[in-house]
């Protein structure tokens, strides 16, 4: 029988010679590789992120000879012991993994509520207002950020402005380990909050109402309810934020006056001011080590929260 | 402190004298850049040659006296780059280990990182520029063979002050900075450069003893984080002190004069314990090609006429390297413009070398104690 050109058009012929290229490239038996084929790009990544951490594991056990400015050809641990031995090392890691865990803690006591009401409010206005007030700082940068509040937070600052008007002399706000903290909290809630939103958003809201008709009231809803099913998104907020914080350069280097140095800092001093690559590499090393300890042991003692995205969460 | 006798004037002997000659007679009616030509044939200009510089006054003050000009006489454009000098060190130093062009012509830099690089063998010899002949002995790094850098001017590491802060007078010595009302509202560089020296004599300790035993500046440095300092690098001491977080800091002349130009009240003394004396310099590194090496030698050439010091050198406030330079009005008989030989004995001088196989070990110190 002979079909007629308005039955089969042409947009299908393109489409049968483009199934049988498809079938001539990638045939039928391949289809089982599919799902390895997709993996490939997260391989090249998580390969180049591997040769990089051989060539840092290299350099990180060659010393810095100051006659020639070169590394040596031997491989030796002396840099290992020098950072895990010398004082200032271990001030600069204890106040980072120390910040981290205080700026993961505050981030989320207030990130919290601010995603409950995003996530539940009936106001549709106030939803979108919260929401452009979360993606706000997404378009300006840590380093402009931090800037900001040397402005609002300066000897001649906003604050100090207003307090001057109450009799208050100045005060200095800034240069030091609360400024810093300040400044990383402020940092980290837009990504605290858009990891809390979903796991909230999972949350049926006739949970709550069921447990209020039952006579609880908001607290013990909260407690029994809320904060145990928020679990997974705590969990994901709490390990995205916790490495970014202990991670970071540019706010201990801004707010901290040059006296708050985090790791990044110290790793950035032997790379860039003292070109000991050799020691920056260590420690760089090291703070993988120690980041990667930490999110670990999150995971054995907590899941993966959010990231699991799988059975995990259930 | 050394005796600077030789670095206040060019050491005109006979060999000088004949090599000026020949290269007088070299350039007659060729040049348009004021210098003599040692080269033959003028290779072809690059489009562009890159400098990297530091920013704020400082570029300003480079291309207003060397770039601008250089570019008027040559057709060759000058961009400047301003990456942190400790941050192209390690691409200069990459690119040169991995045989790739580097990504600047020129380095301006700091001597003391210059020597550095020229010690890993990655700079360009510079003995062969013509208008060497004219500059000081201030010019040639010390403890170095050839001309791996050429210093092009010196600098002091002042005690800059806000004199509303000191009713009683300018401050005499470092030991002022230990003042209680001073706590919270001094500066000095993150990694301490322009202090350690001084410290040493504040603390009670004698300069001979550099890098042998440093533990008196180690002490008087730790008298000096009681006092809280802020530390920064040189953007933030103007900055400091335009905002009024800061009354004194450790700072080269150059930051305090643009503070004050630009209307903060502000001076600087040379303390009784002495202030560090150091120079910057320029260098090319490897790999150029030869025509862009060729032009990048004709720009620090330049740099080293007595015209583009005079212009660059006046809007840093700072003594260069050719002999004749008038001081800017403004720091005439000025501790930190040095130009007899009395002003030198107030400045603390230590050899490139020692300060860059100690460097790291110095700032690590300075560092542990200023973060603990």
């Amino acid at each position: 029988m002979r079909h007629s050109r308005a039955a089969y058009p042409l947009t299908w012929r393109v489409m049968d010679v483009l199934e049988r290229l498809a079938a001539a490239v990638w045939p039928s038996s391949f289809q089982r590789g599919l799902p390895y084929l997709m993996l490939l790009p997260a391989v090249v990544l998580v390969g180049l992120l591997v040769l990089g951490l051989i060539q840092i594991g290299d350099s990180s056990l060659r010393t810095l000879d100051t006659s020639t400015f070169m590394m040596s050809e031997n491989y030796t641990l002396a840099n290992y012991q020098r950072a895990l031995s010398e004082k200032f090392f271990a001030t600069v890691a204890g106040r980072s993994l120390v910040g981290a865990v205080i700026v993961t803690v505050v981030t989320l006591i207030f990130a919290f509520p601010y995603a409950y009401l995003m996530v539940r409010t009936p106001s549709s206005a106030l939803r979108k207002f919260l929401l452009v007030a979360l993606f706000l700082p997404f378009f300006i940068g840590q380093v402009v950020r931090a800037y900001g509040w040397l402005i609002i937070l300066g000897n001649q600052g906003m604050v100090n402005e207003a307090l001057g008007l109450v009799g208050v002399p100045p005060m200095r706000l800034l240069y030091n380990y609360p400024a810093v903290l300040f400044g990383l909290v402020q940092y980290m809630l837009p990504f605290a909050v858009l990891m809390l939103a979903p796991a909230l958003t999972a949350i049926p809201a006739e949970l709550e109402s069921a447990a209020s008709s039952l006579g609880a009231g908001w607290v013990r809803t909260f407690r029994h309810v809320v904060l145990p099913l928020a679990r997974p998104g705590l969990v994901g907020a709490g390990l995205v934020v916790v490495t970014l914080s202990l991670t970071d350069f540019a706010i201990p280097a801004i707010l901290g006056g040059g006296s708050q140095d985090f790791i990044a800092n110290a790793i950035y001093d032997q790379f860039f001011r003292t070109s000991d690559q050799g020691l920056g590499a260590t420690l760089s090393l090291l703070l993988v080590a120690v980041g990667s300890i930490l999110v670990g042991v999150v995971f054995m003692l907590f899941g993966a929260g959010t990231l699991a995205m799988g059975d995990e969460r259930k | 402190m050394m005796p600077n006798d030789k670095i206040l004037s060019a050491q005109i002997r006979r060999r000088t004298l004949l090599g000026s000659m020949a290269a007088v007679g070299a350039s007659a009616g060729l040049s348009t850049l004021g210098v003599s030509k040692a080269f033959a044939q003028e290779p072809e200009k690059p489009s562009e040659i890159i400098v990297r510089a530091w920013g704020g006054s400082w570029v300003d003050s480079l291309k207003a006296g060397v770039s601008d000009s250089f570019t008027k006489m040559t057709g060759i454009a000058v961009r400047h780059d301003l990456t942190e000098d400790n941050e192209i060190q390690p691409k200069v130093w990459a690119a040169v280990a991995q045989g790739r062009v580097p990504p600047i012509h020129i380095n301006w830099d700091t001597t003391t990182n210059a020597t550095k690089s020229a010690l890993r063998g990655v700079t360009e010899d510079l003995s062969d520029l013509p208008n060497l002949k004219n500059t000081t002995d201030l010019a040639k790094p010390v403890g170095l063979d050839g001309y791996p850098i050429v210093n092009t001017y010196g600098y002091v590491y002042v005690l800059a002050y806000r004199p509303s802060a000191f009713p009683n007078g300018a401050p005499k010595s470092w030991k002022d900075l230990l003042d209680p009302k001073l706590k919270g509202r001094i500066a000095l560089y993150n990694d301490g450069i322009g202090f350690h020296f001084p410290a040493q004599v504040a603390g009670g300790g004698k300069l001979e003893d550099i890098p042998g035993n440093m533990q008196p500046a180690w002490d008087f440095i730790a008298k000096i984080k009681e006092q809280q300092p802020l530390l920064g690098e040189d953007p933030d001491f103007t900055t400091w002190f335009q905002k009024g977080e800061i009354d004194a800091a450790c700072t080269i002349s150059t930051n305090a004069r643009e503070a004050r130009k630009n209307g903060i009240e502000l001076a600087w003394v040379v303390p009784e314990e002495g202030a560090k004396f150091d120079t910057d310099g320029l260098w090319i590194p490897k790999g150029l090609p030869e025509n862009e090496l060729y032009w990048a030698k004709q720009y620090i050439n330049h740099a080293l006429t007595k015209e583009a010091q005079q212009v660059w050198l006046d809007g840093l406030g700072l003594p260069g390297v050719v002999p004749g330079l008038t001081p800017p009005a403004d720091l005439v008989g000025d501790p930190s413009y040095p130009t007899t030989e009395e002003d030198f004995k107030h400045l603390i001088r230590i050899s490139s070398k020692v300060q860059v196989e100690n460097e790291s070990q110095w700032f690590a110190k300075f560092k542990e104690i200023m973060q603990g």
